[in-house]
C-alpha cells in the first residue's frame, strides 16, 4: 500500500506543480462563464435611451398601472432618465379574453416593427400562479427581465399578503413572496430561457467532457512514457502492475477534483459575498448552476466518469508503443462523450424522450448524458426524494456507471499487467481475450 | 547460499525462454550471467525480480522465497533504460529510493555524495531532459544503488555505455563488492565478463552450459591455449600439427591446442614462417570455453550479439 502512495504522490504533484494547471483552474471558469453568458451579455449593450413598454392589463386589479410606477426606479446610469417608457397601458375588463388575445397579436406585430420592445401581458388571477403574467419580447435582455420579475414580485406578493391571513405562519409568508417566474416567449410563441438553459447544460457537459479527456490522456501518454522510455521495467520491479495503475488513475483524479473543489468552493464564496443573489448573472441561470441537485449529480459523475473513462485510457495506453499511435485511439473514446452534446438539442426539447432515457442508462454515456437531463429536469421539480423524480434517476445511473468502473478497473488490470511489457506489435481483440483470462 | 534459482522455467507461445535454470550465487561476490542473446539471460533476470512469473521453480534468497521484501533490497537496471525527461535530477533519484519503501530522511544525505562522484552535482535541480547521454547513463546507474540495495541486478551492463562510464561503474561495483553487497550482471560481451567476475553461468538456448568461480572454471580447461601476434598472413596455421583450433581476432590469433601438443615445437614451425612480435601461453577465453562447451560457432555468438535484444 505504500507503494501505491508513492505512485499517487508523483502523479498528482506531477500534474498540480505545472503552470498550466494553476491556469487551467481559473481560465476554465472564467471561459465557461463566458459560454454562458455571452448570449445574454451581447444583448445586454450600454442602454442610451428609454425602452418602451407596453402593457396589456386584463388583471382586473390595476397591475399594469401599479407596474408602471413602480418600474419607474429603474433610471439610466446617471441622467435621470427612465429605464423603461410605458407607452401604453391597455386596460381590459378580465372577461375580455376575445380582445386580449388580439391586443397580444397586434403587439407583437408592433415589437417586430419595433415600436415596443418588450409587451407584458396580464390574465387575471396574477396572484394564484406565475402563468398568468407573460412577457413578449425578442430581447434576452437577462436585466430588463431581472428588473420586470423584481418589480412584479413587489406587487404581486403584497396583493397575496393583503388577500391572506395576517396571522400565517413564517412558511406560508414565504409562499406569499415566492419570486415571480415570468413567462417568457418571442414574438412566435418560444420561451426564451431554452438557450439559457441549453448554453449552461452543455457548459457543465462540457466540462465534464474536458476534465476526462484531458486527464484520460494525460494518463495515457503517462503509460505510454513510460512504456517507449523503459522506466516501466524498473517501476515492476518495485510495485506490482495493479498498484502502478490505480496509482496513476487515483494521482491524475485526485488532480482533477483539487481542480473542481477549488470551483466548487469560489462559487460557494461568491454566493456567500454576494448573499445569495449572483451578481450579473440572470436569475434563471444561478438556479440552474446553484441548484444542489444537479451540483450534487455534476461531482459525482465527474468522478465516476473520470474513474470509468480512465481505466479505458491506462488499458489503451498498456498496449501502444508510441504516443503517435495514441492520437488513433482517443477519438474514438471520446465520441462517447461527445455523442450526447451532439445531439443535446433533442434532450432540451424533451429530456424524457425515450432515446434520452436509454442513453442515461449507459454507462459510457452516462457522465454527459445524465447530468445533461439532469439540468433541464432537476429545477423544474419542486421538491427532491432519493425514491422518486430525477435524484432516482440520477442515483440509478450512478450506481450503474460505478458497477462498470469496478468491472472495467479488473479488465483494465488484466490486460495492463501484460500489455506494459510488451513492445512491438500491437494485440489483437483475441489476443487482449486470452490476457484478461489469463491466471 | 545468498541467492539460488531452483530449476526456474518459463515458455511463451511455447518457446522455451529458459529451461530448468537452476544457479547459486554466493554473497559478496560479483557474478556475471554469460551467453548471446536470445540465451534467455534477460527473463531470467526479469523473474528474480518478479517482474514475470515463473511457470515452474523456485527462486530463493536468504532461504526464503523471494518476495516483495527481497525486490525492495535490489537495485535493478534493465537493458533498455529511461528516465522520466520531465523530472528533476533529484525528484527523479528520490521518487525511484521511495519506490524501493525507502523514506527521503533515509536517502536524503546519500545524494550529494553521490551526485559528486558521478560529476552530476551541478545538474541536481535541472531537468532530466537537460542531461547528455553519458550523464543519463550515470544518472540511471545511480537510482540503481541509491537506496543502498544488498544486491545489485545489471542486465547487459554494458550496452550502450560509453568507456569512460565503463571504468568509473566499474570501480564502483568492485567497491560496493568489497563492503560486502553481491553483484549479478549478465553480458554477451565476454572480455568484460572475464576481466570482472569470480562466478560465471553460462548459458545457451535457455540452458545453463557450465558454472562455477572463475578460476575454476578456467583450470578446468587448462592452459591449452596461444595467442600469438603475427606480421603477414597467417592461414598456414590451422595446418600445423597439434593445433585443433584456430580463432582469428582483429590482432592477433587464438590457437586451442590438442592433446599432448608441444607449444614450443608449434612456435618453431610459425616462427619459420612469418614473424612473431607476441607469443604467449595461457588460460583459454571464456569465448574459446563457450564455443567448445555450448558448441555454437564462434560466428553463431558474435552475430546473435549484435542484434536488437528481444529478451
Amino acid at each position: 500500500m505504500a507503494k501505491f502512495w508513492v505512485i499517487f504522490k508523483r502523479e498528482y504533484t506531477q500534474v498540480v506543480k505545472k503552470k498550466s494547471f494553476l491556469v487551467g483552474i481559473f481560465l476554465t471558469p472564467a471561459l465557461m462563464a463566458a459560454f454562458i453568458l455571452l448570449p445574454g451579455l451581447l444583448a445586454t449593450t450600454e442602454q442610451s435611451e428609454p425602452e418602451r413598454v407596453a402593457i396589456v392589463d386584463r388583471s382586473g386589479m390595476q397591475l399594469g398601472e401599479r407596474f408602471a410606477e413602480e418600474v419607474k426606479r429603474y433610471t439610466i446610469t446617471e441622467d435621470e432618465i427612465e429605464a423603461y417608457r410605458i407607452v401604453e397601458i391597455f386596460e381590459l375588463r378580465t372577461t375580455e379574453g376575445e380582445r386580449y388575445t388580439e391586443l397580444i397579436d397586434s403587439l407583437s406585430q408592433v415589437i417586430q416593427d419595433k415600436g415596443v420592445k418588450y409587451v407584458l401581458a396580464f390574465r387575471p388571477n396574477p396572484q394564484l400562479s406565475d402563468t398568468n403574467l407573460t412577457l413578449i419580447t425578442n430581447s434576452d435582455d437577462f436585466r430588463a427581465i431581472n428588473r420586470f420579475e423584481r418589480t412584479l414580485t413587489d406587487i404581486v406578493s403584497s396583493i397575496r399578503l393583503q388577500e391572506s391571513d395576517v396571522n400565517l405562519p413564517v412558511d406560508s409568508v414565504l409562499t406569499l413572496t415566492n419570486r415571480i417566474d415570468l413567462q417568457i416567449r418571442d414574438t412566435k410563441g418560444e420561451s426564451i430561457p431554452f438557450e439559457v438553459k441549453y448554453f449552461s447544460a452543455l457548459a457543465f457537459v462540457m466540462l465534464i467532457y474536458a476534465m476526462i479527456v484531458s486527464y484520460g490522456s494525460i494518463l495515457m501518454r503517462s503509460v505510454i512514457e513510460e512504456k517507449s522510455s523503459r522506466i516501466m521495467e524498473v517501476l515492476l520491479s518495485s510495485v506490482t502492475p495493479f498498484e502502478l495503475m490505480l496509482g496513476k488513475v487515483l494521482g491524475l483524479g485526485a488532480a482533477a477534483l483539487t481542480t473542481v473543489v477549488v470551483w466548487v468552493v469560489l462559487g460557494g464564496l461568491i454566493m456567500v459575498g454576494t448573499g445569495g443573489t449572483v451578481v450579473a448573472i440572470s436569475d434563471s441561470i444561478s438556479r440552474v448552476v446553484f441548484n444542489p441537485v444537479i451540483v450534487t449529480f455534476f461531482v459525482l459523475f465527474l468522478v465516476s466518469g473520470y474513474l470509468l473513462y480512465s481505466t479505458i485510457f491506462a488499458l489503451i495506453g498498456s498496449i501502444l508503443n508510441s504516443e503517435k499511435e495514441s492520437q488513433n485511439y482517443i477519438f474514438p473514446i471520446v465520441i462517447f462523450l461527445m455523442l450526447p452534446v451532439i445531439v443535446g438539442i433533442g434532450v432540451v426539447r424533451d429530456p424524457y424522450v425515450i432515446w434520452a432515457q436509454v442513453m442515461s442508462y449507459i454507462p459510457l454515456f452516462s457522465p454527459t448524458m445524465m447530468i445533461m437531463r439532469i439540468m433541464f429536469i432537476a429545477p423544474t421539480e419542486t421538491s427532491y426524494s432519493l425514491f422518486s423524480g430525477i435524484v432516482f434517476e440520477g442515483t440509478v445511473s450512478f450506481l450503474l456507471v460505478v458497477a462498470a468502473t469496478l468491472l472495467m478497473t479488473w479488465i483494465s488490470g488484466r490486460i495492463f499487467r501484460i500489455g506494459i511489457l510488451m513492445y512491438g506489435k500491437r494485440p489483437t481483440l483475441p489476443e487482449l481475450m486470452r490476457w484478461v483470462r489469463h491466471k | 547460499m545468498y541467492l539460488v534459482l531452483d530449476s526456474v522455467r518459463k515458455e511463451f507461445d511455447n518457446k522455451v525462454a529458459v529451461n530448468d535454470l537452476s544457479l547459486e550465487v554466493p554473497r559478496g561476490v560479483i557474478y556475471g550471467i554469460i551467453g548471446p542473446n536470445g540465451a534467455g539471460k534477460t527473463t531470467t533476470i526479469r523473474m528474480i525480480m518478479n517482474i514475470i512469473a515463473p511457470d515452474s521453480g523456485r527462486i530463493i534468497f536468504e532461504n526464503q522465497e523471494a518476495d516483495r521484501n527481497f525486490t525492495d533490497r535490489v537495485g535493478y537496471l534493465p537493458e533498455e533504460r529511461g528516465l522520466y525527461k520531465k523530472m528533476t535530477v533529484k525528484d527523479v533519484m528520490t521518487y525511484m529510493a521511495e519506490l524501493k519503501g525507502k523514506r527521503f530522511a533515509e536517502i536524503e544525505d546519500r545524494i550529494d555524495p553521490w551526485l559528486e562522484r558521478m560529476d552530476l552535482l551541478d545538474y541536481k535541480e535541472r531537468k532530466v531532459e537537460d542531461l547528455s547521454k553519458g550523464m543519463a547513463q550515470k544518472l540511471q546507474f545511480l537510482t540503481t544503488i541509491l537506496h543502498d540495495p544488498d544486491v545489485v541486478i545489471l542486465d547487459e551492463l554494458f550496452s550502450g555505455l560509453d568507456p569512460i562510464n565503463i571504468e568509473l561503474i566499474k570501480d564502483i561495483l568492485l567497491e560496493l563488492k568489497r563492503s560486502g553487497k553481491t553483484i549479478l550482471f549478465s553480458t554477451h560481451v565476454m572480455e568484460q565478463a572475464e576481466k570482472l567476475c569470480d562466478h560465471i553461468c553460462m548459458i545457451s538456448s535457455g540452458k545453463k552450459v557450465l558454472d562455477g568461480k572463475m578460476a575454476e572454471v578456467k583450470a578446468r580447461f587448462g592452459k591449452g591455449t596461444i595467442q600469438i601476434e603475427i606480421d603477414g598472413d597467417g592461414s598456414f596455421v590451422r595446418t600445423i600439427d597439434g593445433v585443433a583450433s584456430v580463432t582469428e581476432f582483429p590482432n592477433y590469433l587464438e590457437l586451442r591446442l590438442g592433446k599432448g601438443a608441444n607449444p614450443s615445437a608449434i612456435l618453431k614451425q610459425i616462427v619459420d614462417k612469418v614473424a612473431v612480435t607476441r607469443f604467449q601461453l595461457s588460460e583459454p577465453s571464456l569465448y574459446d570455453i563457450f564455443i567448445d562447451t555450448a558448441k555454437v560457432s564462434r560466428e553463431q555468438l558474435m552475430g546473435e550479439g549484435e542484434e536488437a535484444h528481444h529478451g
